[in-house]
């Protein structure tokens, strides 16, 4: 228990990080929230309070329905691929690998996650380019038909998904990779006495105690994928005459209201609503875990 | 011993200091000026200018940071509302510019610069007025993007066809011709390359001028106000030739390379663009055989004027020299020969250029009946060209508007409704 002078000593000892922590993460959300109850063409020093009017028109325009049902099928598309691939791949690389190759194959894994994302995207449009991408090719090498991957508005979706899912892929291993470091080996020892083979053991065993990481991983990367945009301006990139469907997601749509519309007000409304639909979700998925607990 | 020493550590440190003190001040005398472009072709161009001015300017050091038009355009939304420290010359398209003059944020031009903007052996009273608003010179003209017809000589001859297209209908039935096709009778080289694709309002502004062609507008002016015009039939022709072209006749596919790298690389015939990819050609594809022509009724003109904000007054002033510099003959000559971009100042010899490049006559021999159009310099105009531009993405890609003639029209009604309630919010729908 502290006494009154080393409490306070420890106050402002850490008031300094407050404030900047509330510079840089409180203020900008309570100014967003402000401005959300305003129209501001960012230019102006008028902004005329309007109340939930921005929120009213947002909710009868197309586009941002049409960013929101992308952002989420990405999101929750790279979520449902990320999980399982890298809880399997932690556990392949955990029991399998013990050996001076564990740490090679650990690194191999992170890597696309510390790949800096333009080039990597770039090269990812190369793969998928419709004429000369060797995804068609390889598609056609096995008699099938090459396809329009980056003009389909369903598979322009899907190769974001794949972006997505490459890069977070590593980042999820190493998380998992932690969890099972972290397992009680009796456990495991316990079941292969009852008769338990290897994925038996993982499904039953490994995926339920990893449920505290299960949950981490998915909020961080559902929060990563709401919140996706140079992947979809990279892979149809605003270039003259580009070959590519830009794919509207949500951060998109608030740089193109706020900086191409020039309606701050606005964009800020659709930031509030993903902040919302992120802070939602992450509750939802508490709550999931809690309930699991107490089962 | 210990004395001398110590005045000798004091003397050497005083004249450091000294030196410091004196380099400090000489590299404050020198005055720094930043060129943001939205035009990368550009840079060459901008650095002939600085260069030119070492003469008049000797303590003057020019930064030229040209990057593409989208990005320029947020980062200058970014810079004049929040405020600049350095002096900067914007480069900005008359349209897009008004809007930060309304709101007071870039200066009026000074007295010695209005005047050479307003005197007519400089610029035509076209260009006066995008780079005046209510009468004020705000900006210099400098250059302007005018569109005409890009055509492959060597693959219109190989089609049996002499000369270029003259009317809208000739476009779709060279188009049919001059498509290439595999044994599947899959499309490989384009007969007319379309705007097809990728995001921002260049999908629009294509479509403005082909619907230009067919009688129509985008917008038009009506009482104190604008409103949307295209849902008509120049709208629905216009539209049926772009549907026709991708789902019905297939002469262009949405995947296919576009734009002036695919006529480089002789996988479209034809395509409809500005001067720039004359000097653009020259570079990649000097041996491409090709020439241009005039559009069956007009053509865009979008005016990109130099404007000067932030700094201090000696800057600015250095500034606006840099614009006038910008407009000498030789620089626009140059620009003219080695970018392609028209220089809009009156006066200037260009039949050098034009008769060592012929294609440039497209955009210089205008007969008097060519009708140009502009983008108004309205708030919204970005707006309406980008959701009109994300309408027009669908419509090309649906197959099941080939033929349907009622389909179209719906789509270019709801698209119309949603253009106008743009304008309503802005406060300038007319009646």
């Amino acid at each position: 228990m502290l006494n009154k002078k080393q409490f306070w000593f420890a106050i402002i000892a850490i008031l300094p990080t407050f404030a900047i922590f509330g510079w840089v993460r409180i203020f900008p959300i309570i100014e967003t929230l402000r401005l959300s109850l305003h129209q501001w063409n960012l230019l102006s020093k008028n902004k005329p309070f309007i109340g939930l009017e921005n929120f009213r028109e947002l909710f009868g325009d197309d586009q941002f329905f049409e960013a929101i049902v992308n952002t989420a099928a990405i999101a929750f598309g790279a979520m449902a691929i990320t999980i399982p691939l890298s809880m399997v791949l932690a556990g392949v690389i955990y029991h399998r690998t013990r050996s001076r190759f564990a740490g090679f194959y650990e690194t191999a894994v992170f890597i696309p996650h510390v790949v800096s994302l333009v080039p990597a995207a770039m090269a990812w449009k190369w793969v998928f380019d419709a004429k000369l991408g060797p995804l068609n090719r390889l598609i056609m090498a096995f008699g099938g038909d090459a396809q329009p991957w980056l003009f389909n508005p369903v598979l322009a979706v899907i190769c974001i998904i794949l972006l997505v899912s490459w890069q977070t892929l590593g980042y999820g291993v190493l998380i998992y990779l932690v969890g099972f470091r972290n397992l009680p080996k009796s456990v495991y020892e316990a079941a292969k006495l009852d008769g338990a083979n290897g994925i038996q053991s993982f499904f039953f065993m490994s995926v339920p105690l990893l449920k505290p990481i299960t949950l981490y991983v998915s909020v961080v990367t559902l929060i990563s994928g709401f919140n996706v945009y140079a992947q979809a301006f990279i892979l149809a990139s605003d270039t003259q005459g580009s070959p590519g469907r830009l794919v509207r997601v949500l951060v998109l749509d608030m740089l193109e209201n706020s900086f191409q519309n020039f309606r701050v007000g606005y964009a800020a409304a659709e930031a509030v609503i993903l902040l919302l639909i992120v802070l939602l979700l992450t509750a939802v998925q508490f709550g999931l875990l809690r309930q699991g607990r107490r089962k | 011993m210990s004395k001398i020493n110590f005045t000798k550590r004091l003397s050497a440190v005083v004249c450091v200091a000294s030196s410091l003190i004196m380099a400090g001040s000489i590299a404050a005398k020198a005055e720094n000026i930043v060129i943001w472009g939205g035009f990368p072709e550009l840079q060459g161009f901008y650095e002939r200018v600085a260069e030119s001015m070492k003469a008049t300017h000797p303590d003057l050091n020019v930064i030229v940071e040209p990057i593409g038009l989208r990005d320029h355009e947020k980062r200058v939304a970014l810079a004049l509302s929040s405020g600049l420290d350095e002096t900067t010359v914007f480069e900005l398209i008359g349209s897009t510019a008004n809007r930060y003059i309304v709101n007071d944020l870039l200066p009026s031009a000074p007295g010695n610069i209005s005047a050479f903007v307003n005197n007519g052996a400089n610029f035509d009273p076209f260009f006066q007025e995008v780079a005046a608003v209510d009468g004020k010179v705000y900006g210099v003209p400098l250059f302007r993007g005018q569109g005409a017809l890009f055509y492959n000589t060597d693959m219109l001859a190989a089609a049996g066809l002499d000369g270029p297209p003259k009317t809208m209908a000739e476009y779709s039935e060279y188009a049919k011709k001059l498509t290439k096709r595999d044994a599947a009778g899959n499309p490989v080289v384009s007969g007319w390359s379309l705007r097809l694709s990728g995001g921002g309002g260049g999908i629009a502004e294509k479509f403005w001028i082909n619907l230009h062609q067919f009688g129509g507008s985008l917008l038009e002016k009506s009482g104190n106000g604008y409103k949307a015009s295209y849902a008509n039939e120049a709208g629905l022709a216009a539209l049926r030739q772009y549907v026709d072209a991708v789902s019905g006749d297939k002469t262009v596919t949405v995947e296919m390379p576009a734009d002036a790298a695919a006529f480089q690389r002789e996988q479209t015939a034809m395509f409809i663009r500005e001067s720039w990819v004359i000097g653009d050609t020259a570079k990649k594809a000097p041996n491409l055989n090709y020439k241009t022509a005039l559009l069956p009724r007009g053509s865009i003109a979008l005016p990109v004027n130099l404007y000067v904000s932030g700094g201090s007054e000696k800057a600015q002033k250095a500034a606006w020299d840099f614009a006038i510099e910008a407009n000498k003959p030789e620089h626009l000559i140059w620009m003219l020969d080695n970018v392609g971009w028209l220089p809009n100042r009156n006066g200037v010899d260009y039949s050098t250029v034009t008769k060592a490049k012929p294609q440039f006559s497209a955009f210089v021999d205008i007969p008097e009946d060519y009708v140009f159009f502009t983008l108004p310099s309205i708030e919204p105009i970005n707006e309406i060209l980008t959701r009109f531009a994300a309408k027009l993405t669908d419509a090309y890609a649906n197959s099941a508007l080939v033929g349907n003639d009622a389909a179209m029209m719906k789509v270019l009604q709801e698209s119309a409704e949603e253009t106008d309630d743009i304008l309503k919010r802005a406060g300038i729908l007319g009646k």
